[in-house]
């Protein structure tokens, strides 16, 4: 099945002949958004931790259906709003390096367990240090480990690529933090965000 | 019933011939015949003569061995057993020896060199006397077992008849269709226990017979082989069918509870630690015997461990070991096993392609806390139909792959496997066209099936075989942060078996181990939405395993490269179809 220069819907292009099907696979035009939501959008609900033990650490917290929890640092964070922005990240805080650690198996049963205040990392930003925390009480799944080589994730895209770690708490620890953390709508309010 | 009965033991050769002439009085040249053992024919009289002298050397308690069993012990094989009713008067004819008959005697001893006996019962008297029942096989191979009804035992019935028919009412009863059967036997291991104790019996005493060596130490049938060759003519017979390897199978099994609780104690005492315990655990599941397990135990012999213990102990215990644990000759056995009798089928398979149309039914029946995620199921619509075609227990779905419910399943379809437990019927070509048009004319119209089938065994192995290797194409409505340009669709068909990097997507994470996956995508092509430059139809063939969603959006940059990495700008996912899982299986 080559690819071809023309650019429209034949065999060659699209491996597809079949017309009714080809019918099927077209989307009705005038339904389509003009921009749909985003894959975070649409799979997550997100939360905030507003001035987070220190004030002006704003970090997100991205709950998936399935209970797994995304954390990074919302854009207003003042680590962000630092000149030259975010220079580098270091995931060696507390007793261990985070970075080093591999969680391995269904049941994840080697990740740490850590505190809602426990360190992440610390982000550095035109000389100064920015501890980056869980927000969660939970097992540690994972650390971004691509924002070592990559700090400048956090300067365009912290809200995505350049998310921090991923939690998974326990079913009733959420929801004793619940209620603690703001709603997507009440963060972009107390921010003054459009 | 068949009665126990005192009967010198001949010549196995002599059995043989005297199958050969039932109503006959031929001589038998027999010169392997111990020497004073009962003959045909002329040789009658010294026979007679040294039988009389040898009345004398009666043992102290006779023993009752049923006619089949002893048959057996004198490694008699084939048509013998299925001779319908072994009475007095069929013994007779092979033997030609009426004089050594009584019917109405009590006990006979007829001793003679390489002669034994066994205890002769009395008919007439079996509804005031206590029964007894065979000591080798407990009652088995005369048709007796506790559960039968009362009032199929009056004496003018020939005991297999009756054996045989019930089995075949139950057959009836479930309305099976069958072109054949066959016979599973599961037995107690106290039989063979009692086997070996009545042989070890015969060889102390008669040992140094010359005759000993010759007869004792054939080839025998066991007492399940007994019990099939017994009962097969009949089965087929009344079920109309021939008995084979089949995957319709009727499954005999027998328990005695009371001897098989002494064979354990006597074995516990001789053994040590494990052994003794696995031999005592209870068989608590035996007359109870579940589908699972009935299919699980299928190819064995017996129903479970402890069975299994008991006869590697026995088997393993030297001779003089077993006279310690057991009594020689075994002791009498007033009550016949217990028997259950079942019938099912091995599973049978239907198989297919299936298409969904719709984004709200799952491929597989989904709940989450009770409550049901989506409309249907694709697993549910087909199984369904198909079940109750089959009049089956129950089905299973297995399909070579899966796609989530919102993903629509299109093109030619995805193959998979309708397994139905214990049907009850087979279904005919018609039967299967029938069901493709009723799931594939529902006013719903959310699931089609394509090329449906009946299907042996191999397709469940052609399933599996290469899944990892096959590739699927998908389509893929994609949105882009900016406007799709030409280079952009030229860079995208320009990519060939491109490797890409997928960490565990985060919607799976919860619980999958969180690893690395590299997979291939073999090509890819875009298709412009005329009305929209920042929407496109993406047409894509990946390696099977590969997550397709996340390729588009990236999943947080954790499947690398990816749709939006490649364009160097955010992509999104709105729809996905499946358009072509290429196997080479019901095309």
């Amino acid at each position: 099945m080559e690819g071809s220069k023309d650019e429209g819907g034949t065999l060659a292009t699209t491996g597809v002949e079949d017309e009714e099907l080809r019918s099927l696979l077209f989307p009705d035009a005038n339904n389509l958004p003009e921009v749909p939501p985003s894959a975070v959008e649409y799979n997550f609900v997100r939360y905030y931790a507003i001035d987070f033990l220190k004030p002006g650490h704003d970090q997100y917290v991205y709950r998936h259906a399935n209970g797994l929890c995304v954390v990074g640092l919302a854009p207003t964070h003042v680590a962000l709003k630092e000149e030259g922005g975010v220079t580098s990240v270091d995931f060696n805080v507390g007793k261990s390096d985070r970075s080093e650690m591999k969680v391995t198996g269904k049941r994840k049963r080697n990740a740490q367990h850590f505190e809602t205040n426990t360190a992440l990392c610390k982000v550095s930003a035109n000389g100064k240090e920015f501890i980056v925390r869980c927000c969660v009480k939970g097992s540690l799944l994972e650390v971004n480990d691509r924002l070592l080589k990559q700090p400048d994730l956090l300067n365009s895209l912290a809200d995505r690529e350049g998310y921090v770690a991923i939690m998974m708490p326990k079913p009733t620890d959420w929801l004793k933090i619940k209620d603690s953390l703001s709603s997507h709508e009440d963060y972009k309010k107390l921010r003054g965000l459009v | 019933m068949e009665h126990t009965r005192a009967i010198p033991i001949l010549g196995e050769k002599m059995y043989r011939e005297g199958e050969k002439k039932r109503e006959g009085n031929a001589s038998v040249r027999d010169l392997r015949a111990p020497p004073t053992a009962f003959l045909f024919g002329s040789n009658r009289h010294s026979a007679f003569s040294g039988w009389k002298q040898q009345r004398r050397n009666l043992p102290a308690a006779p023993l009752p061995v049923c006619a089949r069993c002893i048959f057996r012990l004198f490694g008699v094989l084939g048509r013998a057993y299925s001779f319908p009713s072994i009475t007095d008067a069929v013994l007779k004819s092979f033997l030609e020896e009426p004089d050594n008959f009584h019917s109405n005697a009590g006990e006979i001893g007829c001793g003679a060199n390489g002669a034994t006996f066994v205890q002769f019962s009395n008919s007439s008297k079996e509804t005031r006397n206590v029964q007894q029942y065979c000591s080798i096989c407990l009652g088995i191979l005369q048709f007796a077992h506790q559960d039968q009804e009362l009032m199929k035992m009056s004496t003018n019935r020939v005991p297999v008849d009756d054996f045989t028919l019930a089995i075949a009412e139950l057959v009836k009863k479930e309305d099976y269709h069958i072109d054949g059967f066959s016979i599973e036997v599961s037995m107690p291991p106290v039989i063979v226990a009692n086997e070996r104790a009545v042989r070890l019996y015969m060889k102390k005493k008669y040992e140094s017979e010359e005759w000993f060596s010759a007869k004792f130490l054939h080839e025998h049938l066991s007492v399940k082989d007994a019990l099939r060759t017994s009962t097969t003519a009949l089965l087929e017979k009344h079920l109309g069918d021939v008995s084979d390897s089949n995957s319709f199978r009727i499954r005999l099994t027998y328990s005695h509870p009371e001897a098989s609780r002494r064979l354990q104690s006597s074995l516990a005492n001789n053994l040590s630690g494990k052994g003794a315990k696995t031999v005592m655990k209870n068989n608590v599941n035996k007359a109870n015997d579940s589908y699972e397990g009935i299919l699980r135990n299928s190819e064995q012999q017996t129903c479970n461990e402890s069975d299994a213990a008991i006869l590697r102990a026995l088997e393993g215990m030297q001779d003089h070991v077993f006279y310690e644990c057991f009594t020689v000759p075994p002791d009498k056995t007033f009550k016949p096993c217990h028997l259950t009798t079942t019938c099912y089928r091995m599973p049978i398979y239907i198989g297919g392609r299936y298409l969904k149309f719709s984004r709200n039914v799952s491929q597989t029946c989904w709940m989450v806390d009770d409550e049901r995620i989506g409309e249907a199921s694709v697993e549910e619509i087909v199984g369904k139909n198909i079940l109750s075609v089959c009049r089956g227990d129950n089905y299973k779905f297995h399909a070579a792959g899966r796609e989530d419910i919102d993903v629509r399943m299109l093109g030619s379809g995805r193959p998979f496997l309708i397994e139905i437990a214990n049907s009850r019927r087979i279904p005919s070509k018609v039967d299967i066209g029938l069901i493709s048009e009723k799931i594939n004319n529902n006013d719903q119209n959310h699931v089609r099936v394509r090329n449906l089938s009946l299907i042996g065994n191999e397709a469940w192995t052609l399933m599996r075989e290469g899944e990892a290797e096959k590739q699927k194409q998908y389509a893929a409505l994609v949105w882009i942060s900016r406007s799709l340009t030409d280079g952009d669709m030229q860079n995208i068909s320009s990519l060939k078996d491109l490797d890409i990097i997928q960490r565990t997507p985060i919607r799976v994470l919860h619980r999958r181990s969180p690893l690395e996956r590299k997979r291939i995508i073999h090509w890819m092509s875009i298709e412009k939405i005329s009305s929209s430059s920042q929407y496109f139809l993406l047409h894509l063939c990946t390696q099977a395993g590969t997550y397709i969603k996340e390729f588009v959006h990236g999943d947080l940059g954790r499947t690398h490269p990816s749709v939006g990495s490649i364009l160097g700008c955010r992509a999104e996912i709105l729809q996905l179809d499946v358009t072509d899982v290429k196997m080479d299986i019901f095309n």
